[in-house]
């Protein structure tokens, strides 16, 4: 393996499985990830996104395969690695009777290296409820010291699992700055989120996973245009066609139907919109018929061609 | 070294502010000291109620009725229904009935035995045998005041202590050790409730080793134990007078081991269980037989002989024998070596059973 190699990648993931059981709920997975990127894993609940993180942070051991991070065996040198990244947990729990700033000191004194607290506190704002009893913070501040609590080593790689969860759109905001800020300084993230949005704006590059596999890899706007061409035409009626109907409309490549919401995917806009009017007309259901409007396909349609599921469910 | 005073002073922090937890470390064994102190307090002029029922009249009767409302352990009061005052005795309102029987001093006066009966509970064993031997003394008293004998051997008392054991000199040894075994036995709970609520799997997404986390614990513990046992030695000091007649030193040091030995029998219980619903019931039946059967409230000489062999494997049993000796130099029940040896022995087998199988997540 050359320096360059090694410099190049931050983590590296070889065949990676995990069995609960009967389960394979990590089943042969390889990526890697590379240094100073945003780097996403989507998939929907269940898929094996947190397994596989907690394997990588050295948290769980896995039933075979090869993890290296910072160039160092996870199995190995464990401790090592722990120095040198920052993991956030999806809601744990901390001492409930230590107020936010004794909790990001206690914290920061497992580390060689830590960054001041203040300047934590200052970027995650929660500098008016440093003095809060961690049993008395709100959902979102909780949730932004359980980040605070990942990036309080200065890490050269931060885990984040779903870290916007819960927040407020200004506080999500103000998250995404910090996470940016991070790259700019040649740090890496690693980013798990249930927001499209938030992966589509963030992540450099991204690995949807769905039972225990990697789906797709690649940035979000090369994932969207490899799997659309076409775009879409949303909107949503009482009753809904059926599938069947609206394959048969020109151009109509795809469908999906969620409830009252209809999503074709078309090639021939101009030409499934007016098939789409036509049917409306001819079955008295103009007056139901709303929010008809095109869109570009998003990392959402991606995701629901993949998987079948969205994301949320 | 920064780590580990982080974290004990995080966990000291934490138990100031926990009003419950303060409430059963500190307050709880001084009230519960107060209360049993107060209410044997006068356990040292303890006097039995007995029933005398006087049916000879006679000038000997007299006499004997003085004799007996002088004996300072008796409280005796005269009556006249004998039917009643049985009664009573059964109740446990009093002691015992003595009858002193018509024509008593006619046989007195031509030289024949006259025999003074005696009712008591046998069920009330300690005062019962204390009575009957005090009559009997007086019995033997007047028989040879009556016949003129002259006393040619007298035994004379002397207690075995160099002061007298009052029943709270008993109790405040045996509450410092009640109060190390909670201390100790419930400090595995902080633990499962960390694992339970994954604080420890938060930990261990840290470079913070194990050992580290456990040793504040342990510390912080010990640091309790040393706070709660002077508060306890202090009050009793104030307001019972109790004081240590031992080494502070020995005292102290049978406080670290014996807190150390439920430390680790606490995390040795527990090893298996995944929520602090489940650790407590088990801690609650690890501690609740040691509660009755160690000798701390009182003494083993009154539990059946069949019992002797589960009070001597309880290591509060050995705690609570080292605290007596060394604070109010009690009567000892084993010699001091095998205490710390048992207890030392609890350590031991506990720590590398709990190491063996404790579960960190």
């Amino acid at each position: 393996m050359t320096q360059k190699f090694v410099n190049h990648y931050v983590a590296q993931i070889e065949n990676l499985v995990k069995c609960y059981g009967d389960v394979r709920a990590v089943d042969g997975i390889s990526f890697q990830v590379c240094r100073g990127e945003v780097f996403g894993m989507l998939g929907p609940n269940g898929a094996g996104k947190t397994t596989t993180v907690e394997i990588i942070d050295g948290l769980r051991a896995a039933d075979s395969g090869e993890v290296t991070v910072l160039g160092m065996d996870v199995k190995r040198v464990p401790g090592r690695i722990k120095e040198k990244i920052g993991i956030q947990l999806q809601s744990p729990s901390l001492l409930p009777l230590l107020n936010l700033e004794e909790t990001l000191s206690l914290f920061a004194s497992f580390y060689k290296r830590s960054l001041p607290i203040d300047y934590l506190l200052d970027i995650l704002a929660l500098k008016e409820s440093r003095k809060v009893f961690v049993k008395n913070l709100s959902g979102g501040q909780q949730q932004r010291l359980s980040v605070a609590m990942a990036l309080v080593n200065d890490p050269e790689i931060a885990f984040l699992d779903e870290p916007t969860t819960g927040l407020d759109p200004q506080a999500r905001r103000g998250l995404w700055d910090v996470i940016e800020d991070m790259r700019r300084k040649g740090k890496t993230v690693f980013l798990t989120t249930h927001y499209m949005e938030e992966a589509e704006r963030l992540c450099d590059r991204i690995v949807v996973i769905d039972h225990g596999k990697i789906i797709a890899t690649g940035s979000p706007s090369e994932l969207v245009s490899r799997y659309f061409k076409e775009r879409a035409i949303r909107f949503s009626v009482n009753p809904t066609p059926t599938k069947e109907i609206l394959k048969e409309f020109p151009g109509v490549i795809e469908v999906a139907i969620d409830g009252e919401d209809v999503l074709v995917y078309s090639d021939q806009i101009p030409a499934t919109m007016s098939a789409i009017l036509r049917y409306a007309e001819e079955t008295n259901l103009t007056k139901q018929l709303k929010d008809l409007h095109v869109r570009q396909a998003t990392l959402e349609d991606v995701f629901l061609k993949l998987t079948g599921r969205k994301i949320r469910e | 070294m920064r780590t580990f005073i982080k974290l004990l002073v995080s966990d000291l922090k934490q138990f100031y502010r926990d009003r419950t937890a303060l409430f059963f470390t500190f307050a709880f064994p001084l009230l519960f000291m107060m209360v049993f102190g107060l209410a044997f307090s006068d356990d040292n002029g303890m006097s039995y109620e007995i029933g005398l029922v006087d049916e000879d009249r006679s000038p000997a009767s007299e006499q004997i009725s003085t004799v007996l409302k002088q004996v300072s352990i008796f409280n005796v009061e005269q009556v006249d229904n004998l039917d009643q005052e049985l009664v009573r005795l059964r109740k446990g309102y009093i002691r015992g009935v003595v009858v002193i029987p018509d024509g008593a001093q006619a046989n007195i006066a031509m030289g024949k035995v006259s025999s003074i009966t005696v009712y008591y509970d046998p069920s009330q064993s300690t005062s019962s045998s204390i009575i009957l031997s005090t009559l009997n003394q007086i019995a033997n008293q007047i028989n040879q005041q009556l016949t003129n004998q002259p006393v040619l051997i007298q035994v004379e008392e002397q207690s075995v202590q160099t002061h007298d054991l009052r029943y709270i000199d008993y109790l405040v040894p045996g509450i410092l050790a009640m109060s190390i075994l909670f201390l100790g036995l419930f400090g595995s709970l902080t633990m499962v409730e960390r694992r339970e609520k994954k604080v420890l799997k938060r930990f261990g997404a840290t470079p913070v080793g194990r050992a580290k986390l456990l040793a504040s614990q342990v510390v912080y513990r010990l640091i309790l134990a040393i706070i709660q046992a002077s508060l306890i030695i202090i009050l009793a000091s104030l307001v019972f007078k109790v004081t240590v007649i031992g080494s502070w030193f020995e005292l102290f040091g049978i406080i670290l081991l014996g807190t150390l030995a439920f430390i680790s029998i606490g995390y040795f219980v527990v090893v298996r269980a995944r929520t602090v619903e489940g650790a407590m019931p088990i801690i609650q039946l690890v501690q609740f037989p040691m509660l009755f059967l160690s000798g701390i409230f009182f003494p083993v000489e009154m539990m059946p002989t069949f019992m002797r062999p589960v009070v001597n494997a309880l290591p509060l049993t050995y705690v609570a024998d080292a605290l007596r000796q060394i604070m109010v130099q009690g009567v000892p029940l084993n010699p001091m070596w095998l205490n710390v040896a048992v207890l030392g022995a609890w350590l031991v087998v506990c720590v590398t059973l709990a190491i063996r199988f404790f579960k960190w997540e």
